[in-house]
């Protein structure tokens, strides 16, 4: 399939001072590459690099090194394509003040080159699909957050972009705004095909919704991969708890594949896993031949967040691994 | 839309209209006779149109860098030109409508005939105007992208800065050296004595619209080249980014 998006060897840095110059080196050396119809996920901490990178991508930064192709252009020398092509939306949405969300989705059709009835057409559909009809007549510094982020969502999509760039979509929201504006996206995507790269530093909004996920720490990817991918690769396994009465078989235990480490104390046994669906039921199995009366049963699975810190724990060793 | 309409009506016409007529009131005042009123008439209503046109092309980018809405604009697919181009023209027009206010205020208050050059030299002299407001107003554009916040001062003061040099309420010849020779190179300076000399009143300048034109055109070519050039780096420094956070 073709790239929608790739960089080879970014390299970004940020001066300040005027007398002594001091150097702020955010991104190095990044490699990436976004297949089409792709969500692709930029995992970090706040000051990874994470806006830069999407902000270089979107043609509104330039690289001090690197190449770069968006849809088979040149950043360079095409620009402008590029540009017909994208869209961003930000978390910390801003728009003009004064301007109510109608007005605001209009006066960014006409800089897409949006008129007459095919704009006002464009407009109605996204008031409609992100549930703004209610504010359509409402100035911009009068939304909840959650409604400019619907706003900054509505006008990404003004022009059917075929990438499309979102910077921490949910930041700052409540959890059920966010989990709207996950599905949304969700849904937009699956709709329209486009290929979304999406920086966040937030975890399940991940895991939820990207088909692959990059982990960036200190301008740096750490990792590409899927979230099971990265699971199985960190090895960290599964937790399974199991609090129970009689008397377990430790050795036994201990031998049964899969089981990477155990604790049993007060009648509970903590079990760490390789794959914790694929022997909950053989465990259950043995525990209950050897007579152990099972009071409760729970899997944790591993999170990425886990992953992550695993990886940045370890990001001064070789585990840039790249799928 | 339309009580908002009133608001930016009023916005537009408020100031121009105040300083017209304590302008005006004041030449009444000081009991001047009607060449030196027309004088200063010409100069008032010029600075007038001025400001209305060249802050609509400032806005290009004021309202973005005031919302913080800058890096929607420049990831749009519009080239910053046909941005400029637009504010300009929106600006043009506005100050039309103040200059027109302006002159029927000139004549009915004032008794002082704006039309007597004819039509040719009004275009031309309005022209003029239009032009040093682009050229003023893409200067606060450079500004704003060189210096982000701090550069929005300049909207204001660059116009009255011109006032104070190219002549707005007094010949330039009174002014202490080396302004006179200052004030030869802005556009402004020649677009007035143009028009002020249908009513008797010489500078002393040869080809003054030749030379308004030239220096504006010079100008105006000049900075094309330096709006591209604070454009780049403003995307290698991140200004853009800054100025949208």
């Amino acid at each position: 399939m073709a790239s929608a998006i790739k960089a080879e060897g970014i390299y970004k840095s940020f001066y300040s001072g005027w007398l002594k110059r001091r150097e702020k080196q955010v991104l190095k050396g990044i490699h990436l590459e976004v297949e089409r119809g792709e969500i692709f996920g930029i995992l970090g901490p706040n000051g990874a690099g994470k806006t830069t990178l999407l902000s270089i991508l979107s043609t509104l930064l330039l690289p001090d090194q690197g190449r770069i192709e968006i849809l088979g252009m040149d950043p360079r020398k095409e620009a402008h394509q590029i540009r017909e092509k994208v869209n961003l939306s930000s978390g910390n949405a801003n728009f003009l003040w004064s301007m109510t969300v109608e007005e605001n989705l209009h006066f960014y059709g006409m800089l897409y080159g949006l008129a007459g009835h095919r704009r006002k057409k464009k407009v109605e559909e996204l008031i409609s699909l992100l549930g703004l009809e209610e504010h359509r007549g409402v100035s911009f510094d009068r939304l909840s957050t959650g409604m400019k982020q619907r706003l900054a969502l509505a006008k990404s999509l003004l022009n059917e972009p075929s990438v499309l760039f979102l910077d921490e979509p949910t930041v700052g929201l409540d959890p059920s705004v966010s989990v709207w504006i996950r599905q949304q996206i969700q849904m937009i995507q699956k709709e329209k095909g486009m290929t979304i790269l999406l920086t966040t530093h937030n975890m399940r909004e991940a895991e939820f919704l990207c088909h692959r996920i990059a982990f960036l720490k200190e301008g740096k990817i750490l990792t590409v991969g899927d979230s099971d991918s990265l699971k199985k690769m960190i090895r960290m396994g599964d937790m399974i708890k199991i609090e129970f009465e009689g008397k377990l078989f430790e050795d036994e235990l201990g031998r049964m594949e899969g089981v990477i480490n155990y604790s049993i104390t007060d009648g509970l046994c903590e079990m760490i896993v390789d794959e914790g669906e694929r022997r909950l039921g053989p465990l259950i199995t043995k525990l209950s031949q050897d007579g152990v009366q099972i009071k409760k049963v729970t899997l944790g699975q591993t999170d990425l967040e886990e992953v992550f810190l695993e990886f940045a724990k370890s990001s001064d060793s070789d585990t840039g691994l790249y799928l | 839309m339309t009580k908002r309409n009133i608001f930016s009506l009023f916005e537009i016409l408020f100031w121009p209209v105040v300083g017209f007529f304590s302008v005006g009131l004041l030449t009444t005042f000081l009991e001047l006779d009607p060449n030196r009123t027309g004088f200063i008439l010409i100069g008032i209503i010029s600075m007038s149109a001025i400001q209305v046109c060249q802050i609509d092309v400032a806005e290009a980018l004021l309202y973005d860098l005031w919302a913080k809405s800058m890096k929607h604009t420049f990831i749009a697919p519009i080239h910053p030109y046909q941005l400029l181009l637009g504010s300009w023209l929106i600006g043009v027009i506005r100050s039309l409508v103040v200059f027109l206010l302006l002159s029927l205020f000139s004549l009915f208050v004032f008794d002082f005939d704006f039309l007597r050059p004819g039509l040719l030299p009004i275009s031309l002299f309005l022209l003029g105007l239009f032009f040093t407001s682009a050229f003023v107003g893409m200067t606060v554009c450079i500004l704003v992208l060189l210096f982000g916040y701090k550069a929005e001062v300049a909207a204001w003061s660059l116009s009255s800065l011109m006032a104070l040099v190219c002549g707005i309420y007094y010949p330039i010849s009174i002014l202490p050296t080396p302004l006179p020779e200052i004030a030869r190179w802005i556009p402004l300076t020649h677009f007035l004595a143009y028009f002020r000399s249908f009513y008797g009143f010489e500078e002393g300048f040869r080809n003054l619209l030749q030379w308004g034109f030239g220096l504006t055109g010079f100008y105006l070519t000049l900075e094309v080249a330096l709006f591209r050039m604070v454009l780049h780096r403003a995307k290698r420094t991140g200004m853009i980014l800054k100025l949208s956070e």
